[in-house]
């Protein structure tokens, strides 16, 4: 690669290869272009990057062969639709849930409170505790003597 | 940036329409798998790439906003996903794809529609070219496809590859310089000056 060091080829590689891509602003092109015009062994280089550009499209243009979209479509069309795909959600249409919630636990306190307010919420006594009365319910004894009168015959 | 018909396309893709979505992918689908495959130089790998990309780019679909180019933003997805296959090969500081395991010195293009060049005109300097390109750095030949193949400005080659625009032109005028010396090189008219 040549090195150009004398001053006056003020275009180094970086310059050179912006100008052949029309990356440089007016004045610095029209800079370039005058150097050109008059440095034999700048053009030569400035045509260097010009073949390999031109090259480089000539270059066999690969194809896929097959339509890919066909392909990818019937992937996102089988697999769950994805977050990213779906519409931001703004923080306002929250909203409806919010409330919905709110009115539900709301609901919820309200009829609790109610049935420990009440009567309704007294403990009935259990009646399976009268098995511990000295009469169990419907006054059946399953075999205690004294549950029984006894007749005295005598 | 965009053209309208494109930001139309895009606009509908980010609403859930998933045949604005086809539509786009079928508009890049042939650039995004070639860009491929020029980097990993195998067209199996390509294709697997080439699909991830757009399905990675289907899901960030919703985070891209009109002020950037939707073309660098795909092909900068389609960049960071090559990227990580060849680190994952350990081939990426690799000079020749012919030292690689997996890779190809000449990749096969079965359906290549070479165009006639008024400077590189014989398929001998085309293969030469194609051979150059495959020897050079991933950095270096991504670089001049982006420029030379897709004609991207140095501020879109900036965005797609994430980095400065000065380094964009630095760093293209090295891989010129390293085409040309490949190139004169493999066709034996190197000079040392």
């Amino acid at each position: 690669m040549t090195e150009h060091t004398a001053p006056k080829h003020t275009p180094d590689l970086p310059t050179l290869s912006a100008y052949l891509d029309g990356e440089l602003d007016h004045h610095a092109e029209q800079r370039v272009a005058a150097h050109l015009a008059a440095c034999p062994l700048c053009a030569a280089r400035f045509a260097e990057l010009q073949a390999l550009s031109a090259g480089f499209k000539a270059l066999p243009m690969a194809s896929l062969g097959f339509d890919l979209a066909g392909v990818i479509e019937g992937r996102l069309a089988a697999a769950p639709r994805s977050a990213a795909a779906r519409p931001e959600r703004r923080w306002f249409s929250q909203w409806p849930l919010a409330i919905g919630a709110a009115a539900s636990i709301a609901a919820g306190v309200f009829m609790g409170s109610a049935l420990v307010a009440g009567r309704a919420a007294e403990v009935p006594r259990m009646a399976a505790l009268r098995v511990f009365d000295i009469m169990p319910p419907g006054s059946l004894c399953i075999g205690l003597e004294s549950c029984y009168r006894k007749e005295s015959t005598q | 940036m965009v053209d309208e018909a494109e930001s139309g396309l895009i606009a509908r893709a980010q609403a859930g329409d998933q045949r604005a979505f086809t539509a786009l992918v079928r508009h890049y689908q042939d650039r995004l798998f070639r860009f491929i495959l020029r980097l990993t130089g195998n067209r199996d790998e390509a294709l697997d790439l080439t699909q991830e990309s757009f399905l990675k780019a289907h899901q960030a679909l919703a985070r891209w906003r009109p002020e950037a180019s939707f073309r660098s933003w795909l092909f900068r997805i389609a960049h960071n996903t090559t990227l990580d296959l060849l680190r994952r090969r350990a081939c990426i500081e690799f000079v020749s794809f012919a030292e690689c395991p997996g890779g190809e010195a000449e990749p096969a293009f079965p359906d290549a529609a070479p165009q006639p060049d008024q400077r590189l005109a014989d398929r001998q300097s085309v293969e030469l070219l194609g051979r150059t390109l495959q020897q050079l750095p991933v950095e270096q030949r991504e670089i001049l496809l982006l420029r030379e193949l897709e004609e991207m400005s140095y501020s879109e080659i900036a965005a797609t590859l994430g980095i400065a625009e000065g380094t964009v032109k630095s760093r293209l005028a090295r891989a010129r310089s390293a085409a040309i010396a490949g190139y004169q090189g493999l066709t034996g008219e190197l000079r040392d000056d």
